[in-house]
């Protein structure tokens, strides 16, 4: 994952037959039979986001005049219309307003989880890397942070400073980046011990270098696992907020928000409305969570 | 055992502190006052209500005497919309009801939750066991606000079984009951099944069956204690994500607890009524983590206090 296919070509020849460790975990995932599906399932849904709309025979934005008004008995889905998976009650085509709802709730969940990698791996560094009080405090703070309701501060940010989707993607990531620190300072305290990064320090190499360059590279295992089990998270507490109404604003629109939008009109038997997007949402949550507990189980065989 | 408690409130107070001034300061950075509105108010009228609310006052004293307020008569001052409401009242109204079905949707998840994953690591591989495995991976999916319209197209829409909404007698608890607690069933079933897998294949767990302890007694006094460890450090988040998702509850089964309070007040700018339930369910947090803590040091006697 991190080596380049030159580097592990020569990998493979210094260590004659051997396998590196990477390639036992790729190996060890792909035997696994659920990780696999979820790759399946994953692809699909990526797919679905990324080249629906060439399928689409209508925007999201068009409002289709012939089912305006007579949503329960014309806008269902049909291949004729045009309306694969029926219309909203506006009168718009549910088939593009998934694919534009499944876009955005996977770019929350890719940044936000990028997000709390970014700020939790460093911090959790920086607090096992140097030890002793700057720990203690570092780690008490965590602590303090954690027994926040962030789902409530969230939500008062979002009304505060307008409920843009920016503060959505950065308030999301920052929810989450305390496990993570606590996950990354537990391995920073066993790595710092080793060899080489007493090597590292004696050579009079800085400390932010030896956290990037020495430290950081070898929790990405970790990094790693932790970050397929957060993107789900992260889709989840974006769909809670939209579901509110108090996330992505319309005209962008997610699948949290669609799934309100259906939730709010099934008393019409307007099901498909509320069908689809739940369909896709289940699907992208299930991908993600068999993709990271694969992963889990192939890089970090001990931890079952 | 007394040090340890002390140690742990020692840590909550100053957390509970840390919360209300940062949502504090929070509310007093946001852009607009709470009397901006789309009439121009004159300003001899702006300055009187700013010293109504104390607003004139520098921030360490609006601070202080928020905090104070709260400490000492569990005050949490007047809401900026409705003009003759406290947050107080505004909270007591919703309150109960969350509390109701909180509870009842906590002990739910727990006890289906821990008997589904006992009942699965005993009989491992068997039906019940796949079943088990098959029902908290499914769930795991169906968080409230998905599960809430499902159960509502199903038992209201299509069977007319049960109300779609309010809150009027125990028949309106069931739905929000079950939205509110099948993921975090499910989660407690799979935490249990893989503790209790491990317990059983434990020395001490050998030497009773080999005593000739009836299996009944050897997984209700000695796996069940142990094997409770990690699920009861799962209750902490999950308290937290149930009041959460109380907010879900409340705006789609038209429940009326604190949820819906927040939503309303969210949706009128009401700063004052969001931070006090903000704050009402940070306490909430860390009380329940204190009484975590101190059920683990309870149940774990290698935990040093």
């Amino acid at each position: 994952m991190v080596m380049t296919s030159e580097q592990r070509v020569e990998a493979t020849e210094i260590a004659g037959k051997g396998r590196s460790p990477w390639a036992d975990a790729r190996r060890r995932f792909f035997r696994n039979k659920a990780a696999l599906m979820g790759l399946v399932i994953l692809g699909f849904v990526v797919a679905f986001a990324l080249f629906g709309n060439s399928l689409a025979q209508w925007s999201n934005e068009e409002l289709d005049y012939n089912v305006m008004g007579q949503i329960v008995e014309l806008g269902g889905p049909s291949i004729e219309s045009g309306h694969y998976f029926g219309t909203d009650d506006l009168g718009r085509d549910l088939f593009a307003r998934t694919v534009q709802g499944t876009q955005i709730s996977l770019a929350v969940g890719l940044v936000g989880a990028l997000i709390a990698c970014i700020v939790g791996t460093l911090y959790g560094a920086v607090a096992g890397y140097f030890g002793g009080r700057t720990d203690s405090i570092m780690m008490r703070l965590v602590d303090i942070f954690m027994a926040v309701p962030y789902m409530f501060v969230l939500i008062l940010l979002l009304v505060m400073y307008g409920r843009s989707i920016t503060i959505l993607f950065a308030g999301v990531g920052l929810i989450s980046w305390m496990e993570m620190a606590r996950i990354v300072r537990g391995q920073t305290l066993t790595i710092k011990g080793r060899e080489f990064v007493e090597a590292a320090r004696a050579t009079g190499v800085s400390a932010p270098v030896i956290i990037l360059r020495h430290i950081v590279p070898n929790l990405l295992g970790v990094i790693a696992v932790y970050a397929t089990l957060l993107v789900p998270l992260m889709i989840l507490t974006e769909s809670f907020i939209s579901f509110l109404g108090l996330g992505v604003q319309e005209p962008l629109t997610s699948l949290g928000a669609l799934i309100s939008e259906g939730a709010g009109t099934i008393a019409y038997g307007t099901t498909w409305q509320l069908g689809f997007p739940l369909l896709f949402f289940c699907l992208t949550l299930f991908g993600l969570f068999f993709i990271g507990d694969g992963l889990r189980d192939a890089l970090d065989p001990k931890d079952r | 055992m007394l040090s340890y408690i002390l140690k742990r409130l020692a840590i909550a107070i100053p957390t509970l502190l840390v919360l209300i001034i940062i949502s504090f300061l929070l509310m007093h950075s946001a852009p607009g006052g709470p009397f901006t509105s789309e009439r121009e108010l004159p300003p001899q009228v702006l300055a009187n209500l700013n010293a109504k609310y104390g607003l004139d006052d520098p921030l360490w004293k609006q601070i202080g005497s928020y905090v104070w307020g709260i400490v000492t008569e569990f005050d949490f001052g007047p809401s900026f919309v409705y003009k003759d409401r406290s947050v107080n009242e505004i909270i007591a109204q919703g309150f109960p009801i969350t509390l109701t079905y909180g509870l009842l949707s906590f002990a739910v998840a727990v006890i289906v939750g821990v008997s589904l994953g006992v009942a699965a690591a005993v009989r491992h591989n068997s039906a019940l066991d796949y079943a088990a495995v098959g029902v908290s991976i499914g769930a795991q999916v169906l968080p409230n606000f998905v599960m809430a319209p499902i159960l509502v197209l199903v038992f209201t829409l299509w069977l007319g079984w049960l109300p779609g909404g309010g809150w009027q007698g125990p028949e309106y608890w069931i739905m929000p009951v079950i939205a509110l607690s099948t993921s975090f069933m499910a989660s407690i079933a799979r935490i249990t099944r893989s503790s209790m897998l491990e317990v059983l294949t434990s020395n001490h767990i050998r030497t009773a069956r080999a005593k000739g302890l009836p299996e009944r007694r050897v997984i209700m006094r000695h796996a069940l204690k142990p094997a409770m460890l990690p699920v009861i450090s799962y209750l902490g988040p999950a308290f937290v994500a149930m009041i959460t998702g109380s907010v879900v509850v409340d705006i789609y089964f038209s429940t009326g607890g604190i949820g819906k309070a927040f939503v309303d007040s969210a949706l009128n700018r009401d700063y004052a009524v969001m931070m006090g339930v903000t704050i009402l369910v940070g306490a909430l947090t860390i009380f329940f983590n204190l009484v975590v803590d101190i059920l683990y040091g309870w149940i774990d006697p290698k935990i040093r206090y």
